[in-house]
């Protein structure tokens, strides 16, 4: 019964695995893929329908119309942005990148296709207080993560108190929580954003800088760089750009506060759903091959030191000594650099599945130290094969002692998921993301996706337990 | 015929264990194999059982080395109960019992618990097949290995210390089992219990510094022991 269900399961993920596989691996020929954040309105951002919207978006639309390419958008962490530009994960970033000396190292950027610049941005009630940069002298400002900002204050006022943050909601909040003095972002983005979310902040003083938002592809892809700056060209010259601008920071954009405000509910669960399947889906896989994986490792892993043994002991160490993200980025920055591309999704599901495999081949390791080895010799004394008394005797009781640390393995794998987001993985912390860009109530969304996470790993958890103190009353393991 | 000749061995740190044994064991006897602590009784069950390898020396079963007899085969013939039991704590008592005729024997699930049942019958433990070992005593445990080695009706059966976690009664009650049970196999009982030895066994060996003392019918061995002490 058992073990028909296993085959059936087993045969289903080959299944799903091999179309994963396939399918993200064929589609390239004709296609103009950009990354961008998804988080960043008015520039980028999901709409109340759901969809990637905003300045960005329809830039990078009109643009893939000039190189006639379909455009394909892959919504990326900033953190990982430009590396996975670098890494040939897509053609180009149109995410409103300002031009720096130190990415113009790395990246080649395109003509300007807009022009912003730095703005401080403090609470209405201390207007009278703080007028320019030097006041916040000694006090916290909050900025974005791998933004510009930063770099600026560092090296311009040194003794300002820099805090950093993923996202414009979560400096709104600490804002209102008086974690902040004020904090810098873009004048378009955070006027729009402020318009938005009701917040009783303003800009004070002037521009720190202008910055140029071009759109960087790789030092060598000069044919594409030539086109794209053909169609920014052309494209300011036939008044796309002045019918954009209008647009997405034109009056009507920006003093209508409900535009854009709400997502609509049907578009948030189907989003959250979507989210937390794949979540599930990367989980599910993962922990299922990684379980696998575990069997033979940790018997070898029990076994006698053996070439085999030093192999997994050492990457096991590794493995577990390593933070997870590190690993992710390796797997899906590293692998084409042997000529492996891998989708986001695959990079995802083999770094935690031998991720998982690690922590969990330690605890079929500890289930096997758990047997008494005289059960060993009354298996062989009955004339029991190695096989069987591996699978009769040795294996039903290990596997009991090792279940509820495997459970807790499974429970932290589930939460460990969304790391994933960073290589731009759709899971469900991504999604809630953004749709907090768009709604700027995060305690309301980190709440229910908190709650989805706890029903799952909740059951879990008291399942562990109850096997616990089943084998407790059995007397499995061994004084 | 179980036959010992010569046999020598010597632990990994150099003590010697045993030391050019040789003896026979007759069928339908209960032989025991006795000693003071030391005196290298179970390391010569563990030899006859296959469990380690002697030095030298060869131990035959009807005139055949059991080095060269396939293993099934041996395990049909000697059957071996450890000190400790070892019976498996994730399967009932008739799971135990059964796993090794279905599997080494490849007999059917009903035959292999009838024959089950039979002999825990005999063993008067029938009403605990549906236990688990951590829920039934010691001395029920000790019926139930014993059950375990003896579906496989081997012609040998090596008991290491039976009576060590068993008070005065059921050490008695035990004795009795075992003399009910001498027709279908032979049982070698290595024990320093020499009271019990002495009422259920009728041939057996004394041990002492991994040397037979002395051998033969086991009023003899009292004897000479009433001399030593």
């Amino acid at each position: 019964m058992y073990r028909k269900m296993l085959r059936i399961i087993v045969a289903l993920m080959v299944t799903i695995m091999s179309s994963v596989f396939i399918n993200l691996s064929a589609e390239e020929n004709a296609t103009f893929t950009i990354a961008l954040t998804g988080k960043y309105p008015p520039f980028n951002f999901y709409s109340n329908k759901g969809k990637l919207v905003g300045f960005d978006v329809d830039t990078a639309k009109k643009i893939s119309k000039h190189l006639n390419r379909k455009l394909v958008i892959v919504p990326t962490e900033w953190d990982s942005i430009v590396a996975g530009l670098l890494f040939k994960k897509y053609d180009a970033i149109i995410g409103s990148m300002a031009i720096t000396p130190e990415r113009a190292k790395k990246v080649n950027f395109s003509i300007p296709y807009y022009i912003s610049g730095a703005q401080l941005f403090i609470h209405k009630r201390n207007k009278e207080k703080i007028k320019k940069i030097t006041d916040l002298y000694e006090k916290r400002v909050g900025v974005g993560l791998g933004e510009t900002y930063e770099h600026y204050l560092r090296k311009n006022h040194p003794s300002i108190k820099i805090v950093t943050y993923k996202s414009t909601v979560d400096i709104f909040m600490d804002m209102h929580n008086n974690r902040l003095d004020g904090f810098l972002t873009d004048r378009l983005v955070g006027l729009y954003q402020i318009k938005k979310g009701h917040m009783p902040f303003i800009p004070a003083g002037q521009l720190l800088y202008e910055e140029k938002m071009a759109i960087p592809v790789t030092i060598n892809n000069t044919e594409l760089l030539t086109n794209i700056n053909k169609a920014l060209k052309r494209m300011k010259e036939d008044g796309t750009f002045t019918k954009l601008h209008k647009k997405w920071f034109g009056s009507a954009s920006v003093s209508d506060p409900k535009a854009g405000r709400d997502m609509r509910t049907e578009v948030i669960i189907k989003k959250l759903a979507q989210g937390f399947a794949i979540t599930l889906f990367v989980a599910f896989i993962s922990i299922l091959f990684g379980f696998i994986l575990s069997v033979p490792s940790g018997i070898i892993l029990n076994g006698k030191k053996t070439f085999l043994y030093h192999i997994l002991r050492s990457s096991n160490d590794i493995i577990r000594g390593i933070p997870l993200l590190i690993q992710l980025f390796f797997v899906y920055f590293g692998a084409p650099q042997i000529g492996i591309t891998l989708a986001p999704i695959q990079a995802a599901i083999i770094t935690l599945t031998i991720n998982s495999s690690a922590y969990m081949s330690e605890v079929i390791r500890s289930g096997f130290m758990a047997v008494d080895h005289g059960q060993n010799l009354a298996g062989k004394a009955l004339g029991l094969t190695k096989l069987q008394v591996f699978r009769h005797v040795i294996w039903p009781q290990s596997f009991r002692v090792s279940l509820p640390p495997l459970v807790n393995s499974v429970v932290a794998l589930m939460k460990d998921t969304a790391l994933i987001a960073m290589i731009s993985v759709g899971e469900v912390i991504r999604e809630t993301q953004s749709i907090i860009s768009v709604t700027y109530n995060p305690i309301k969304y980190y709440f229910i996706v908190g709650a989805m996470f706890f029903i799952f790993t909740f059951p879990l958890m008291k399942m562990a337990n109850k096997l616990e103190k089943n084998i407790k009353e059995r007397g499995f393991t061994h004084a | 015929m179980l036959k010992i000749e010569n046999l020598t061995y010597t632990y990994p740190n150099g003590t010697t264990a045993l030391e050019n044994i040789n003896t026979e064991i007759q069928k339908t006897h209960i032989f025991a194999i006795m000693g003071s602590s030391g005196s290298g009784k179970t390391t010569m069950l563990n030899c006859i059982g296959k469990f380690l390898k002697p030095d030298t020396g060869s131990i035959l079963i009807n005139g055949k080395n059991i080095y060269n007899i396939e293993e099934r085969v041996l395990r049909e013939k000697i059957g071996i109960v450890f000190q400790q039991l070892y019976l498996f704590p994730h399967l009932t008592v008739l799971e135990n019992i059964i796993l090794a005729p279905m599997k080494v024997l490849k007999q059917d699930r009903e035959k292999a618990k009838k024959e089950a049942v039979k002999t825990l019958e005999k063993l008067g433990i029938n009403e605990l097949k549906n236990s688990y070992p951590s829920q039934i005593s010691g001395g029920q445990a000790q019926r139930v290995a014993i059950a375990r080695a003896l579906i496989l009706k081997p012609s040998y059966l090596l008991l290491d210390e039976p009576t060590s976690a068993l008070d005065v009664n059921t050490t008695g009650e035990f004795g009795k089992w075992l003399v009910n049970l001498k027709e279908e196999t032979t049982f070698v009982i290595v024990t320093h219990d020499v009271p019990f030895a002495s009422e259920i066994a009728t041939s057996g060996v004394l041990m002492a510094n991994g040397k037979i003392e002395c051998a033969g019918n086991i009023k003899d061995i009292l004897k000479t022991l009433n001399i030593k002490t």
